[in-house]
């Protein structure tokens, strides 16, 4: 009964929060998934390979997930927006260090302009803050990008971020930053007692919520028992499962940083 | 004698069954309560991030246009005006977050009267000081928009939480509100588009 519920719930909320979202279409990941996607045919499938491989032992060696995608249109949508979403969507970056980067690239195929933008998650502001984006796309994306060398652009950006965001995390460094996450869950059952009695004798002061006064002595015997309680807490599932070279995203988060451009 | 004891045990198991239930629903509600708190902790953290870069912005525009007086003096008076509202989590409702949204769409304005002015300078376009603490600024209005998304999402979750049957009764007993939302702009403050 009370499970239903909440799936009903979960439902209810996930619909609409995709509301609010956006009207926008957001792909899915591919799959399996990778660090590079390339939905518009960008990039040769040899140098796919080259920056996928490069990539994930970055991503292998300090938990930093870098990923790399191309889309054919941001349907209207602001690129920093559409960025940012994508990467929160996905869940680019671990969990807690919310170490991902997003390079967004829609080309500029059929004479639109394209567009390109590096997304940043909450954990690598520091190290990659938005005027550092932004000198990365004016300087070393869209030079090449103009002249249609597309590979060498994004090659040269992810050595830049790569050198930044190295040294950053590492499993140590994981946690010392997860510890100070934990210390709300002992929720002490007297406090609640103690809140129930209150509000009920409240309640019956205001002559509402009868059958809650007139229970006061059945709290109180309950408190005594209070050991019989199962309390549900809801958790959110982390998927990250290992693998040979990519085990997926990490469930990191974003908050819009960053820097994009145009050519 | 017997019969007094299964009534007994009946009314222990009614009463351990409801309690436990109560408390899930209880701790829940204080969940999403704590995660409306965190996520305004956040929307104001970006505006003053916002209000953090304009004394340097200002600085960095008045050595290249120092007779730009009056928007300077603007941009300064709105931030005094946005950064002297502040909402603590505990008086969170429609009307509060409205002068909020005031007082920084005040700021907005100021700022992209601005970057319009701004434009007649080429010199300052081209300084590097500023060109960073455009980035910045950027980058600030879209965590902005990011922030404000995600506050409305977690008072969405929360009020459709507290809201649900039976759950809206335990909400009402304990003094759990409704939380109010960002409301879409009317157009006036719209980000700032800064395009250079």
């Amino acid at each position: 009964m009370k499970k239903l519920k909440i799936k009903v719930l979960t439902i209810v909320i996930f619909l609409l929060s995709s509301i609010i979202v956006g009207a926008q279409e957001i792909p899915n990941p591919m799959s399996p998934p990778r660090l590079v996607n390339d939905f518009a045919g960008f990039l040769s499938s040899n140098e796919t390979a080259s920056l996928e491989q490069q990539l994930r032992q970055f991503n292998n060696e300090t938990s930093t997930q870098i990923v790399i995608v191309i889309v054919k249109s941001l349907d209207g949508a602001d690129k920093a927006m559409y960025a940012t979403e994508l990467a929160e969507k996905w869940g680019i970056g671990q969990k807690g260090k919310d170490n991902g980067l997003l390079i967004l690239v829609k080309p500029n195929y059929n004479n639109e302009k394209g567009e390109v933008f590096i997304a940043t998650g909450y954990g690598l502001e520091g190290v990659v803050p938005d005027a550092i984006a932004k000198r990365i796309v004016e300087n070393e994306i869209l030079p090449n990008f103009k002249q249609g060398r597309n590979y060498q652009g994004l090659q040269a950006a992810v050595n830049t971020l790569m050198s930044l965001t190295k040294g950053e995390f590492t499993a140590d460094e994981y946690r010392k930053k997860t510890k100070r996450q934990s210390g709300r869950s002992l929720f002490p059952i007297f406090f609640i007692l103690f809140i129930i009695i209150i509000s009920s004798i409240g309640g019956g002061r205001r002559g509402r919520h009868h059958t809650v006064g007139g229970s006061l002595p059945f709290w109180i015997a309950m408190g005594m028992m209070g050991s019989g309680s199962r309390g549900s807490s809801g958790s959110f599932g982390n998927f990250s499962s290992g693998g040979g070279g990519f085990g997926g995203f990490g469930g990191g988060s974003f908050g819009g940083g960053g820097a994009g451009g145009s050519w | 004698m017997k019969k007094s004891w299964i009534v007994l045990i009946v009314i222990a198991v009614v009463v351990i069954i409801s309690y436990s239930y109560v408390k899930g629903v209880y701790n829940k509600m204080v969940l999403l309560d704590e995660n409306v708190s965190a996520s305004w902790a956040q929307v104001e953290n970006v505006y003053q991030r916002r209000a953090d870069l304009i004394p340097n912005l200002v600085a960095t525009v008045k050595g290249y246009a120092s007779h730009e007086k009056e928007t300077l003096t603007q941009v300064i008076e709105a931030r005094a005006k946005a950064t002297s509202v502040n909402i603590t989590p505990a008086n969170l409702n429609a009307a509060s977050i409205q002068q909020f949204q005031q007082a920084q769409a005040g700021l907005s304005s100021a700022l992209s009267k601005l970057m319009v002015v701004v434009e007649r300078y080429p010199e300052l376009k081209a300084n590097q000081n500023f060109l960073e603490l455009q980035a910045q600024l950027e980058g600030t209005e879209n965590r902005i928009a990011v922030e404000r998304k995600k506050f409305n999402q977690s008072a969405q979750g929360y009020n459709t939480y507290i809201r649900f049957f039976p759950k809206n009764m335990f909400a009402n007993m304990f003094g759990f509100e409704k939380k109010a939302y960002f409301e879409a702009e009317k157009g006036a403050e719209k980000v700032p588009k800064v395009e250079f």
